[in-house]
Formats: C-alpha cells, structure tokens, sequence
C-alpha cells in the first residue's frame, strides 16, 4: 500500500533538519497547519498528512472499524512515520491529535522523541473531580446533530436531496473546502473523538512535551489545559493569548514562537 | 361454469334430488355436503336425477360414488336418472354402469 | 430608466418626474431601519468572536436583548451546543482560512430553550493593511427549509424501507415457491419413474405431460421385473389432483409393485389394489379410485415374440399397432374402477406381440381432449384408432413421439395430465422403422 498517497504526505523543509510531524484534528486536514508550516520550515523538516478519511487522503482506505478507535488514527501516524523511516520526530498534534501522539508514541517509542499537544484534551465530558467542558448530554447533542445533517454545508443535504448518491461529484462542487468530509466519515471521527477518555494514556507519557492552550477555548478549557500538564511529568505549559480552538490559525506568530522555544529547549 | 343447483323432492320410496349445473372440481363438495345432510331410511330408495347436469368430471364421479356410499351405509338404494350421453359413456368405460341403478328417467322412481 | 451618453431620451420627461417620485415614496425606509428589520439576521463580531453589533430581527427569533449580548456574548454563544462544537472545529478554522464562508447549516439557541435552524453566511472585514478587522454574519431562518429536507429525508427513508421490504418479500416468495417446487419435483419423482429400464427384447418409451407445473400430476405409470423373466408394467389414472391424488398415487404404485411381486397374475394385482383402496378410502366414506391397466409382458418367445397379458379396472383400452399396419384396440370389458366396491369385477385381455408390433398404454387425458373451433368435441377414441392406423406400423418412440406432437397440437385443449407408456418388440432389421428413433425413451413435458 502507498502510505504516502493513502494519508497525502507533504514533506516540506530541509531534508537533514530535525523532523515535525503536523497532525490535524476532528474536522479539517493538514491546511489547518498553513499559517504555521512555512515558519516551521524554515529550520526544520517538516511533514504534513492527512488522516485517512479527511481531506486529500483515499476514502476507500477508510473502514469504521479502524476508525472508531483513536488507536486506528495512531496507527496512521506510525505508518507515515514508518514510511518515511523517521526516528526522534517530534509529533505535533492539534486537539484530539495530541491525543493520538500519545497513542502513537506507546505504539513506537523509537520514532517519536517529543510531543508537542496544541489545545488537546484527554476527555472532552465532566466526570467526577474532573472538567471536561461537556456534559454527556451535550456530546450526544453534537452527534445526534451530526447523525441527522443538522450541521455544516447544508449542500451536504444536496446528494441526499437529489436521490444521486452515485455521483457525490454533484455535492462535491458544492462542497469543495478544506473542512468538507464525507458525513458519514465526519460522524465516526467526532464520536471517536468526543467519547474516547484517554486520560489514563497520560501518564504513559515519557518524552518532553509542550501543552498549548488558549485563552479562551470552548472546546478544551483552561481547566483541561492544566489537568493534562499536571499528567505529564515531563510537560511544559503555555498559554496563548488567543481565542478558540485553533491558535494555529488565530495566533499563528505565537504558536510558531511556543513550538519554536520548545524544540530549542529539547535539543 | 354452469353454477350447481340441487332440488329436493321426498316421495313414497324416498328423497329424490334434482341436480343441475356443473359437477367438477369445485361444486361437487356441494353435493357431498347436502348427502351428507340428507336422510335416507333403510329401505328407501335415493334417486338422483342427473337430467340437467351439464358436466361431470372425477369429482362428480366421486360425489356419485359418495352418495351410494351414504345410501348403502342407510340399507337404501341408490338410483341414477335421466344420466346425460357423455356421463352415460364416462360411467360405462370406467364400468360404473355395473355399479348403480340407472334409469331413462325420473318419474319412474316416483 | 437607463440612459445612454448623448442620446435624447425620446418621450416626455413628466413621467420621469412622477417615477422618481413613486420610488422615493416606496424607499422611504432608512438604512438603519433596513439593518434592524430586514428578513434575516445580521450581526458583527470581533475577531474572537464577540458580538459587536447585531439586528433587532436576529434577537427577536432568539428572544434576547441587546444589552445581554452585545460586547458579551460571542456568536459561538448564540449556537447550541452542537453547533458551537461545530462552529470551533469547521467554521472558525474555514472563515480564518478562506476569508468567507457561505450557506452552513448551524442551529441556534432560543432563549426559551427551542432551537432555530439557520443558514449562516460569514465575511472577514479586513482594514486597509489587509489585517482582518471584524466578522460580517448573515443568518437566514432555515426552518422552513429544515422541515423540507427532513420531509424528503423521512420519504426517502420510507420510500426506501418499503423497498427493502418489498424485495424481501418477493426474495421470500421466491424462495418459498421454489421450495415447494422443489418439493413437488421430489414427491413426483417418487410417482413415476426417472427413466425406464432396459428390458431385454422388448424397446419401450414414455411420455408424461402434467397439466400444470404447480400441480402434482394424477396419471401414474411404472415398469419393472417380476419373477422368470416377466415384466410387469401399469398405467393408470387417480381422482382428483394435488397432495391427495398424490397421497393416492403413492399407495397405487407401491400397492401393485408389492402385489406383483407376490402374485404376477395381472387381475390378480387390481384385485389386491382395489381391496386396499376400498379399505383406507371408500369403505371410510370417503371414496377415491383410481382407473388402472396393469399388464405383465414376457419377451423372448418364439422368433422374438412377446406374450402380453393385461388387466384393467375401468381403465381405456389398449392400443396395438401392428407391423402389417394395421392397428386394433385390445378391449378389456367389464373392468370396474378401482377402490369403489369390494371385489370390484376387473377386465382382462391377452396379445402376442410380434417383430413390429407396439402396444400402447394411455390416460384418458389423450382422449377426452377438446378439439374443434370451440373446444367442444372430445378427440375421442375412433379418432385414436384412426390416428395409430395412420402411424403403424411404428416402434415405441415412434408411436410415442407421433403422440407427443399430437398432444402438443391440441394446446389448450389438453387440460388434464396426460400419460403414455409404449412396449414393442422391435422390427426386424429388413424393415427399418420409419419413424426417428433419437426421442429419449422418457420424456416429460408440462
């Protein structure tokens, strides 16, 4: 199999530098990172993919069954680290990725030498002396709304409403940007996403890692932010001043700055 | 399909049924059923006069057969009038001639 | 309305005045007021989302003030819980992106708790650096639309459900009809049959035609050894049909093979039939018969010729076509149906087949077909005895293949099932037989 064509591998940057793998979470692909990658790239190597499922990746790789565990999407980046023979890359993961990096560096402790967690969060529902941000209520809402179409392009009704599911090309047009998935797919990915407790997975953590949070994030509260931290033995903590969920995107300057200062201090 | 129809008389030597119509397949039950009904004393005589029947096929032939089998079962006797021709030639190729009583016509018996 | 440079407009310009003035009566409506009162929502926010400024129509459907939410509420605030989950992994990300977005379904949240669906079209306002300034919202009301959707979504659904079901009920008729057809083949096959065994000095063929494939057939016939080099061979007809005749069938065949086993005289073997059928049926009150010809033949005789002895109970008489030609019907009189009365009287006959010479056994099916314009004649036996003096002399399968085509000629006057059963003793080899001897010796057809 092409792992470089079935997860849409992009290598940017110069070939001896240390390695970044840029993960992206529940929602987008690999263009969440293009405000942040150019000023990566310029003193590292950087790599870029998309989870089978999203983006530019081969739908037909993708099955529910090794979807629907965080573990199938850490077996993704094994493979493009394994693909790729890379050894000590620092694994880069957004949101429900960070996650994955910790999953994937249990899995092959030799290729990941650092993590860097932007706004992860181990568990997204409030449980007894922990807040998650979420009640479970809530996160059914969000997948009950994703089961029914409730949510997103409404064109994504537009296959369905045409009866022309043989020519998702239709939809497609209407539908081409980077945050646009199959909703089928999109499902699967949020329940994995929003109903994994990864938190045990934590203290599994060796290698030197960097928490990034925001400000204000209302899917990964500062709360989160300092629970993960405090997991991680080998963490540092940096809060941006920024807003949302993505400070790749709203504060591109400094999340480079954050990654940038880490990765000197693990050299 | 010539809709079954079955009259009855009762005279001196017993009930005499007037059948008409079709006997196949589906309507023979109907006469089966109105023997099974019918009361015949020992000593009687049952007449069926077959002057109106239109056709008869294996069914019929069994109902025919049913019926001596009622009157034997009573110690009465069985007769078949006014047996039409091709019901005539059916019964005398497969021997039923030997087997009932038959008659030119009804009026005999009454 | 439209002028062009230089050109004089051509009418009057009183009615221009009275249109300018029309419009501006129509367009006395402020911006502002447009703002605050357009058929949509509108509201602008910061960059992180606060909301800076929003119209009165947009807090009327959410039932909310604008002291509660302006400089206080960011718009991923206004969503319920599934839509800011959404708004902050796909919407906040693609707006950054691309700068605009348009037309994304999102729900909102209603101060009484009740949901609003929306489409929601979005633009960053950038100043004059190119930094992005503000976030423009446009939210239509998509309830209308949602319903619609979910109307079309539930009747293709439904449309789709009733499919499934419909073709698993037809997979389940299928599968039961050939079941049941399945089942039909085997309880045939038991009545009749598969092929006929070769009997030394004799040739022999057969053919069945069953009225109706969803029907057991009434007609019955089998052919086997018996004691010193005798065969014994039946034909026969039940009453009734389906299951029942069937039922009366399998007793008939396997009656008259133990009967013949144990006494091959052939009225020796109705007898012992009609006994039986008159005890489990007609003695009950329950009559059913069956006509039957039964016949033992012993091949090998003098210059090949072969003895037939028959015995029928109310069955048609055989046929015989002879090699000189000529054909005769072999009369069995006095023959009784079986299984009617006790001791039922049973006919017998005797011929000796020689080089050439075909008996044929038939079920009243050949003769009692229709024919005629209108169906109303009986093909009868004269018309039997002139059709096998037309066709002799003939062997087995010739006589059996005439009568096939003949059958297949009287179409839908062939109702009823139809059985034959040919014996003959084969032609010397100084004069070949005229008819084709490639049929099967066994052939079925429905």
């Amino acid at each position: 199999m092409d792992i470089r064509r079935r997860n849409n591998v992009n290598v940017v940057g110069p070939a001896d530098a240390p390695v970044l793998l840029l993960a992206h979470g529940f929602g987008c692909d690999q263009n969440m990172w293009r405000l942040v990658a150019p000023a990566l790239a310029e003193r590292y190597r950087v790599v870029l993919f998309d989870y089978v499922g999203s983006g530019g990746s081969e739908l037909a790789a993708w099955s529910e069954e090794r979807y629907s565990s965080l573990h199938g999407y850490a077996g993704d980046v094994v493979d493009v680290l394994e693909e790729l023979d890379l050894r000590q890359a620092v694994f880069v993961g957004h949101s429900v990725s960070a996650m994955v990096g910790v999953l994937a560096a249990q899995a092959a402790p030799e290729r990941i030498g650092a993590l860097v967690m932007v706004t992860p969060s181990p568990c997204y529902i409030d449980d007894e002396g922990y807040r998650g941000g979420f009640s479970t209520e809530d996160i059914d809402e969000l997948l009950a709304s994703l089961e029914a179409n409730y949510l997103g392009w409404s064109s994504a009704m537009a296959p369905v409403i045409m009866g022309n599911p043989e020519r998702p090309e239709l939809g497609q047009e209407l539908t081409n940007s980077f945050c646009a998935t199959d909703p089928d797919i999109a499902r699967v990915f949020a329940r994995t996403t929003f109903l994994t407790d990864s938190r045990e997975d934590l203290k599994g953590v060796s290698v030197p890692t960097l928490v990034l949070e925001c400000e204000q994030d209302a899917i990964a509260p500062r709360e989160v932010g300092a629970y993960v931290h405090a997991a991680i033995p080998a963490s540092r903590l940096v809060t941006l001043d920024a807003t949302g969920h993505c400070p790749q995107l709203s504060a591109p300057q400094a999340t480079t700055a954050a990654i940038l200062d880490f990765l000197e201090s693990v050299k | 399909m010539n809709p079954l129809t079955i009259s009855r008389r009762d005279t001196a030597t017993g009930p005499v049924l007037h059948v008409t119509g079709d006997l196949d397949y589906d309507q023979a039950p109907v006469l089966r059923d109105r023997l099974d009904q019918l009361p015949v004393s020992a000593g009687q005589c049952l007449v069926l006069d077959l002057s109106g029947l239109a056709f008869c096929d294996s069914s019929g032939i069994t109902a025919l057969l049913a019926a001596r089998q009622h009157a034997l079962a009573a110690d009465a006797d069985i007769v078949l009038t006014a047996v039409p021709a091709n019901l005539m030639r059916v019964l005398t190729l497969v021997g039923l001639d030997q087997v009932f009583t038959l008659r030119p016509d009804s009026s005999a018996a009454s | 309305m439209c002028r062009t440079g230089g050109v004089p407009e051509p009418t009057g310009t009183g009615d221009e005045a009275h249109t300018t003035a029309a419009f501006t009566a129509l367009l006395e409506d402020s911006v502002e007021d447009l703002y605050e009162s357009a058929p949509c929502g509108y509201l602008s926010t910061m960059m992180d989302g606060t909301i800076a400024k929003i119209n009165a129509t947009l807090l009327d459907w959410l039932g909310l003030d604008r002291e509660a939410v302006v400089g206080r509420k960011r718009f991923a605030d206004l969503l319920t819980i599934g839509g800011k989950l959404y708004h902050e992994t796909h919407f906040a990300p693609l707006l950054r992106m691309q700068g605009e977005l348009r037309g994304i379904a999102l729900e909102m949240r209603r101060q009484d708790g009740g949901r609003l669906p929306v489409l929601v079209s979005a633009v960053v306002k950038h100043g004059t650096e190119g930094e992005p300034l503000l976030i423009r919202i446009t939210v239509f009301d998509a309830s209308d639309r949602r319903a619609y959707e979910q109307e079309l979504l539930r009747r293709r659904e439904d449309a789709e459900r009733a499919r499934a079901e419909a073709d698993e009920a037809r997979r389940q008729a299928e599968a039961d009809r050939a079941r049941l057809a399945d089942a039909l083949a085997v309880l045939q096959r038991s009545l009749v049959p598969d092929s006929l065994p070769d009997v030394p000095g004799l040739e022999t063929a057969v053919h069945y035609h069953t009225a109706s494939p969803d029907q057991l057939g009434g007609d019955f016939y089998d052919l086997f050894p018996v004691a010193g080099d005798r065969w014994a061979f039946f034909l026969g007809d039940v009453c009734g049909k389906g299951p029942e005749a069937a039922s009366l069938t399998s007793l008939t065949r396997y009656t008259l093979r133990a009967a013949a086993h144990h006494d091959p005289d052939p009225a020796s073997a109705l007898s012992t039939l009609n006994a039986v059928l008159h005890e489990r049926y007609t003695g009950g009150g329950n009559p059913r018969y069956c006509t039957c010809i039964f016949g033992i033949v012993e091949p090998g005789g003098a210059q090949g010729r072969a003895v037939v002895r028959l015995a029928s109970g109310g069955h048609p008489p055989a046929l015989v076509l002879r090699a000189d030609g000529r054909a005769e019907f072999l009369p069995t009189p006095g023959g009784l149906l079986i299984g009617v009365v006790p001791g039922a009287p049973i006919g017998t006959a005797e011929t000796v087949l020689a080089p050439g010479d075909t008996v044929v056994l038939y079920t009243d099916g050949l003769t009692e077909a229709r024919i005629g314009p209108g169906r109303d004649d009986l093909f009868g036996e004269d018309a039997l005895h002139a059709f096998a003096t037309d066709h002799a002399p003939a062997s087995p399968r010739g006589v059996i293949t005439a009568l096939t085509e003949l059958l297949e000629g009287f179409g839908d006057g062939l109702d009823d099932d139809t059985a034959l059963l040919a014996l003959g003793v084969p032609a010397t080899p100084s004069t070949p037989d005229p008819a084709s001897p490639t049929v099967p010796a066994t052939s079925h057809t429905s």
